[in-house]
């Protein structure tokens, strides 16, 4: 008795669900908190100059508050989404099931995209009540390379580690640190850390995403190539290793 | 005898089900330290049977459950099920699995907890309710069906955890520990609700510490430990069995007879004696001929089961 088809995608409502309990709330009270915080005191002392378009002073401020907005929705969702089920061992009853790890944490990642997204349209809808020239599409282009970027990667460590978070940090502040230190110096370190994680190249796509819509292709393809290898290589080894320790 | 099944009249022509092979696991630190889990493990479950998985603390029976549902990958050998890769067969038909350790996320409600695990195992969804009712009905648990998994007491996470095992009509059932934090009520409901689960087509293993309810459940015992298989024992009464056997007697009358029928028999209390037979014939025979001479038999009891026995005996051998 293995009918039932679309028994997963019929589950996806309750990864869902759990997005939203779980992650959701905290991503979208943490954006306003962030964006208030750091945004509104500006806004108050502005008055009307404040952030009327790309072209004025405060627009990097905008861009960098919510970006980082993005990258910490991303390192929420993303926080355990393998790893807590292993470490916990609820994975010991679901699959018992007839389901496959691999196409269950696929989907997990992908139902957590979609509420990454839903909570950027609430938090760039509220910005683009504070700030009308904020475009909320072009916002949420960005939530998606990035999530599919930093959360291919973060996918992989919480496959691979138990410390998935503080790993994801790590691997995102120390390939920049490094990449800072080392980048533009000559020797087999340049090369080198031209393999880790392309945030360096976060600023501009950041920049140039938010406002525009646009970025150059190859350093969009290059962070979404980067997640995406990371992500299937979560699979393989997921496919692979054992579920229990 | 480690490693050799034995033999069982009723699985000689039943279906092979399950089947380990030479099956070894081994954990390496990154130290490199390791420590052999189990080892050389070879044993054939067939179709219609209740095979019992006994060993102390330690011995390797959650790594073989682990292994046998592909949630672990064996270091050495093949752990298949009806022909396919462990974790290949489960992810296609799934089993009735309840863990040592209860792990459901303790924020989900009891029953819901119940509709997420049916609609995995790909029961219809307009079927589910049905199913979820039954097996909260089953396990009566329906004054805590609303009730958050955490809130739960030890005895009513087992049941849930039980309940989960038995919402489809599993062919294979793998219960680890079952009546572990189970009232003694619910520890005899337990063995009914398995002994309804018995059919020619159903598979069951049960690993526990308890040897009594092995000996009352199981066909065969395989007793483990070290990782290693000591014996597989028959649980049916295996009456031909030539090793020694104590049991305690009780007699009403012709206590001040009894060394000459059984010459060794030690005082235990009083008309008590701890007598040691050779076999079930042996003692049956003295038995009636001290009856046959006068004598009064108030009680014989096995001093311990035959798979008791048979336990210490492989532990301490393998010790």
């Amino acid at each position: 008795m293995s009918g039932g088809g679309g028994k997963l995608a019929r589950y996806s409502l309750w990864q869902f669900r759990d997005f939203v309990m779980d992650r959701g709330i905290a991503i979208v009270i943490i954006g306003m908190l962030w964006g208030y915080v750091l945004i509104e005191p500006m806004r108050r002392t502005m008055g009307a100059a404040f952030a009327v378009g790309p072209l004025s002073p405060t627009w990097p401020l905008v861009i960098t508050v919510t970006s980082s907005v993005v990258s910490l929705a991303v390192l929420i969702a993303l926080n355990g989404i393998v790893s807590t089920d292993r470490k916990m061992g609820y994975y010991r009853f679901l699959f018992s099931k007839p389901v496959s790890a691999v196409a269950y944490y696929a989907q997990l990642f992908f139902v957590y995209m979609v509420g990454v997204l839903v909570c950027m349209l609430l938090l760039s809808t509220v910005m683009h009540m504070v700030v009308p020239t904020f475009k909320i599409v072009n916002y949420l282009l960005y939530a998606a390379i990035i999530y599919v970027a930093m959360g291919g990667i973060g996918f992989f460590i919480s496959v691979a580690t138990r410390f998935d978070w503080l790993t994801l940090a790590a691997v995102w502040l120390g390939s920049r640190v490094l990449r800072d230190f080392y980048g533009a110096k000559p020797g087999w370190r340049s090369k080198a850390v031209e393999l880790l994680p392309p945030v360096h190249k976060l600023n501009d796509v950041s920049l140039s995403m938010i406002t525009n819509g646009t970025a150059p292709t190859s350093d969009v393809l290059w962070l979404l190539g980067y997640g995406a290898l990371f992500f299937a290589l979560g699979l393989l080894l997921l496919r692979q290793g054992s579920l229990a320790d | 005898m480690a490693g050799v099944p034995a033999p069982s009249d009723d699985c000689d022509t039943a279906a092979l089900v399950i089947e380990f092979r030479n099956v070894g696991k081994t954990y390496r630190s990154l130290l490199g330290n390791s420590v052999k889990a189990v080892e050389e493990f070879s044993l054939q479950v067939n179709e219609g049977e209740i095979l019992g998985i006994a060993g102390p603390n330690g011995a390797g029976k959650t790594t073989l459950i682990a292994m046998m549902l592909g949630y672990l990958q064996p270091t050495t050998g093949t752990v298949e099920i009806n022909g396919l890769p462990a974790r290949s067969y489960v992810e296609h038909n799934g089993v009735g699995y309840l863990s040592e350790l209860i792990a459901i996320n303790p924020k989900w409600r009891a029953d819901t907890a119940l509709v997420r695990y049916a609609t995995l195992a790909g029961i219809p969804e307009r079927e589910i309710p049905a199913h979820v009712d039954a097996a909260i009905e089953k396990l009566g648990l329906a004054e805590h069906r609303d009730k958050k998994v955490k809130a739960l007491s030890k005895g009513n996470l087992q049941r849930l955890g039980l309940a989960q095992a038995l919402l489809r009509d599993e062919e294979i059932l793998v219960l680890d520990e079952p009546t572990h934090g189970l009232d003694p009520v619910w520890t005899q409901r337990f063995r009914d609700i398995v002994e309804d689960l018995r059919r020619p087509d159903r598979t069951i293993l049960i690993a526990s510490h308890n040897l009594d309810e092995l000996q009352r459940l199981a066909d065969r015992v395989a007793i483990i430990d070290h990782g290693r298989l000591q014996r597989v024992v028959s649980t049916g009464y295996d009456h031909s069995r030539q090793s020694a056997t104590r049991f305690r007697l009780i007699l009403a009358k012709g206590h001040e007879r009894i060394r000459e029928w059984f010459p060794d028999a030690e005082e235990a209390g009083k008309d008590e004696y701890d007598v040691t037979v050779g076999s079930i014939q042996e003692l049956n025979s003295a038995l009636a001929d001290l009856i046959s001479k006068g004598g009064l038999v108030a009680s014989v009891v096995p001093e311990r089961s035959v798979l008791e026995q048979q336990f210490r005996e492989a532990v301490g051998e393998s010790k």
